[in-house]
């Protein structure tokens, strides 16, 4: 497979936005990316659109991509919709790569869009809880929260982590998200204001947890001979992982998936230099931060306490602010990541710039991503990595 | 009036001898099981290797959360949790039997299968399904 590289990212702020349709954040997203990319937007040849709930949101069930990109001055070019919940766009990102892998396109867009307020809230939860299998899952009332809640708990019976620990790494998150301008809460936040916020299930609190957002993220992929015509900063997707969610084995896939992306780059988690997970609940990180290989279960409070994972840190995580402050816009979050990384392999990250281990900026960056909830394990687990 | 939340999920006792059970499968060769009921093993990876099977009504609380907040239907605080059937699968279930407080229950303890109603539907419908409550005595400090 010919290698995929990255030559432009953007995204329509994370937040809420009633004057704004799906379609209007599709457009700023898709053409910041091009103009970062400099490109000619003639050239893509085709694009992967994805996008969970905007058949429940806005009644858009087919052709999403279509009348989407359509707004965005896409006509003729083949355009695939892609759905897997939380997941959907590093889904997209992931076809993106294997088309122009194949040597099918050399120019290929993905885009990540999510419409969540809608002025009516029911609405909005009525459409996110068909993330879980809803007839069972649904029928008995499943929430996200609890799945978090559950495996946090599980955590705390066996290697000691506490409610302040989860505090912690909620502050280091939104003190990121307040660097961050496209995020949808800028707002630093000290471990007792975490604290001492309403309890939505114990362990968490309601600034530990992610609220709905809208937003839109896109990304230029392109063969090695177009990357080096625009840019002299080759980042490359050195790996893509897809796994769906176990039941059977020790694993509920997560680790199978980090494993699957360690060995299509070539790399382990001792390599990776920055790292945005999925924190729809922002104590989730440390049990990616464990399932990735990133450190042990039984460190990660000494580790916390170091700064291990925060901007200045060995290994930061969540420099965006995670999903918890950048916001999360399901269909958008998985890009949004991508953009993040990408920003900081450059050097564009503004005032949470992290510093790389063996260069200015990281060269070796890892996005975690998943999406939905099918008895017992997530739906889609995907685990994306770049290298410069 | 009562709606099952789904048909062929369970067994509610109809008198105090009747035991209340689960409907799942079991594999005739590897002896996985699932719950709800599949028609394939995701071990063998067989078509022809599963049969009906009942479980319960004991089981270990795997873990639980407490929730302060509601889906439609809903009234918080309730709790969610996972149970390990002891003849079967994990399954994810309501608690009840304790009170809706961290300190009402512990992880690996004795739990027992209750059907019982989960909710109302949006008609007023009271909907059937299976919850798991603590044993007393069992397991408990």
């Amino acid at each position: 497979m010919r290698e995929a590289f990255i030559i432009g990212v953007g995204m329509h702020k994370f937040g809420k936005f009633l004057d704004k349709g799906l379609r209007e954040l599709t457009k700023v997203a898709v053409w910041e990316a091009i103009h970062d990319a400099a490109i000619d937007p003639k050239l893509i040849e085709a694009a992967y659109f994805g996008n969970a709930q905007a058949g429940l949101t806005i009644g858009q069930e087919a052709i999403r991509g279509q009348v989407m990109l359509r707004h965005a001055g896409f006509e003729g070019i083949p355009i695939v919709n892609v759905e897997g919940a939380c997941a959907s766009s590093a889904i997209a990102l992931r076809e993106a790569m294997i088309t122009v892998g194949a040597g099918l396109y050399d120019v290929v867009l993905a885009v990540g869009a999510e419409k969540m307020y809608l002025n009516d809230t029911a609405k909005s939860i009525a459409a996110m809880s068909t993330n879980a299998d809803v007839e069972l899952m649904g029928g008995m009332g499943f929430q996200f929260t609890a799945s978090y809640a559950m495996t946090l708990r599980k955590y705390m019976q066996a290697y000691g982590w506490t409610q302040e620990l989860f505090a912690k790494v909620a502050s280091k998150s939104k003190y990121n998200g307040s660097l961050n301008p496209y995020a949808q809460y800028q707002k630093a936040m000290s471990i007792g204001e975490i604290l001492s916020s309403r309890v939505v299930s114990w362990p968490l609190t309601l600034y530990m947890c992610s609220t709905m957002a809208d937003g839109a993220a896109a990304a230029i992929v392109c063969s090695k001979k177009i990357a080096r015509r625009y840019t002299t900063q080759l980042i490359s997707i050195a790996a893509s992982s897809l796994r769906s969610g176990e039941v059977t084995g020790e694993d509920d896939g997560q680790k199978r998936a980090a494993q699957e992306a360690y060995t299509m780059a070539g790399l382990g988690p001792e390599d990776i230099e920055v790292a945005e997970v999925h924190d729809a609940m922002a104590p989730g990180e440390l049990f990616r931060i464990e399932k990735l290989g990133f450190c042990k279960a039984e460190d990660i409070s000494h580790r916390v306490d170091e700064g291990y994972f925060s901007l200045t840190g060995r290994l930061p995580v969540n420099t965006s602010g995670g999903l918890t402050s950048r916001g999360h816009p399901i269909g958008a979050t998985g890009l949004g990541q991508i953009a993040e990384l990408v920003w900081q392999m450059r050097g564009n990250a503004g005032a949470r710039q992290v510093r790389g281990r063996s260069s200015h900026h990281p060269r070796i960056a890892l996005a975690q991503n998943s999406g939905g909830y099918v008895e017992g394990s997530p739906a889609a687990l995907t685990v994306t990595i770049l290298k410069t | 009036m009562k709606l099952p939340l789904k048909e062929g999920l369970f067994h509610q006792p109809e008198s105090g001898q009747d035991k209340p059970y689960l409907i799942g499968s079991r594999c005739s060769v590897c002896g996985y099981t699932s719950f709800p009921k599949k028609e394939v093993c995701l071990k063998c990876l067989r078509d022809d290797t599963m049969e009906e099977a009942r479980f319960g009504p004991y089981a270990t609380l795997d873990s639980f959360a407490v929730m302060q907040v509601a889906p439609p239907g809903f009234f918080p605080p309730y709790i969610q949790g996972y149970v390990k059937l002891n003849d079967g699968p994990k399954v994810f279930t309501l608690i009840t039997g304790c009170e809706p407080k961290e300190d009402a229950l512990q992880l690996g303890e004795a739990m027992e299968l209750v059907i019982d109603k989960i909710r109302e539907d949006e008609n007023g419908h009271e909907i059937i399904g299976w919850k798991f409550k603590p044993v007393t005595g069992r397991g408990r400090p």
